[in-house]
């Protein structure tokens, strides 16, 4: 079966501890970028994928320094941190940047992917509607959306619409 | 950092350069009758390959022409570079 996704990666990064200066998450809409602070006092940021097709599990710097300066930006004082590590993991990235929860044409064969940077949180009701989808043989209302043949049928959602192709934003 | 050799201006760096996607993509030839499937294939749909992939880059911090590369998107390798009208072999 060939999908409307592509898989790209998608750095973080750790600073060195200090002390409490930030109990939100912040995110920098007018970029990409986000970071918070961990319990143990670094901060935690992200940002943009690398850009480019890859299963790499590593990235390159041009994205870090892009996402940094989006930082710094923002919070000038992330300028004076040592970055503690870096990692990379890969994305499945849908062609709208929104995930697809469906049956498919093969019976038995159903599907929970697509979430590109977001599939971590949406965790609750992606398991809850994917539960439904599966023991009842049907999608829920609340997953109905999420189809494979939006592609085809042009049912697009009503979402940011940002897959692979962040470099459009 | 990749390095990407630009068939126009020799070896850069990837900060000269911004990525296109899937080279080996066709668009339906116009005039005719498109299926959904077909204009679905050429929107949407993509082998996403681990391995050596052809792709399409702009170098658009140089001499903005696109180019056509080949890479290993495990590795990040890179084996090839054409210019944008010359033929994958
Ligand atoms: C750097 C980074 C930061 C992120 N930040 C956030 C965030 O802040 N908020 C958020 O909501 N999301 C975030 N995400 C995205 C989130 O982590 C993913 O969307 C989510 O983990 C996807 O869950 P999944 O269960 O669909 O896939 P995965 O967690 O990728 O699980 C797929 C599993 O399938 C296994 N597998 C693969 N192939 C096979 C095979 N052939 N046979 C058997 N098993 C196989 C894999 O080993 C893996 O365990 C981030 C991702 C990255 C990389
Ligand atoms: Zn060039």
């Amino acid at each position: 079966m060939t999908l409307p996704i592509e898989t790209h990666l998608l750095q973080a990064c750790v600073s060195e501890p200090v002390k409490p200066v930030l109990d939100n998450v912040v995110t920098f809409g007018a970029g990409h970028f986000y970071i918070s602070q961990s319990d143990k006092g670094e901060m935690v940021m992200g940002g943009d994928l690398d850009g480019y097709n890859s299963y790499a599990q590593r990235g390159n710097l041009p994205t870090l320094q892009h996402v940094l300066t989006e930082g710094i930006a923002m919070m000038p004082f992330l300028s004076k941190l040592k970055m503690l590590r870096t990692w990379g993991g890969i994305m499945d990235m849908s062609m709208d940047g929104s995930p697809i929860i469906d049956k498919t044409h093969i019976e038995g064969l159903y599907l929970n992917c697509g979430w590109c940077y977001g599939g971590f949180k949406a965790t609750p009701a992606s398991g809850w509607t994917f539960a439904h989808t599966i023991a009842q043989d049907r999608v829920h209302d609340l997953n109905a959306g999420y189809s494979l043949n939006r592609f085809n049928t042009g049912h697009l959602l009503d979402e940011k619409g940002l897959g692979t192709k962040t470099w459009i934003s | 950092m990749l390095h990407i050799k630009c068939p126009h201006c020799g070896m850069r760096s990837q900060n000269e350069f911004s990525y296109g996607g899937d080279a080996t993509v066709k668009r339906p030839e116009l005039g005719k009758e498109i299926s959904d499937q077909d204009w679905n294939n050429f929107v949407y749909n993509r082998k996403s390959l681990r391995g050596k992939h052809w792709e399409l880059w702009q170098h658009l911090s140089g001499c903005r022409q696109w180019i056509k590369i080949q890479r290993d998107t495990a590795t990040h390798e890179i084996f090839k570079t054409l210019k944008a009208n010359e033929e994958i072999s």
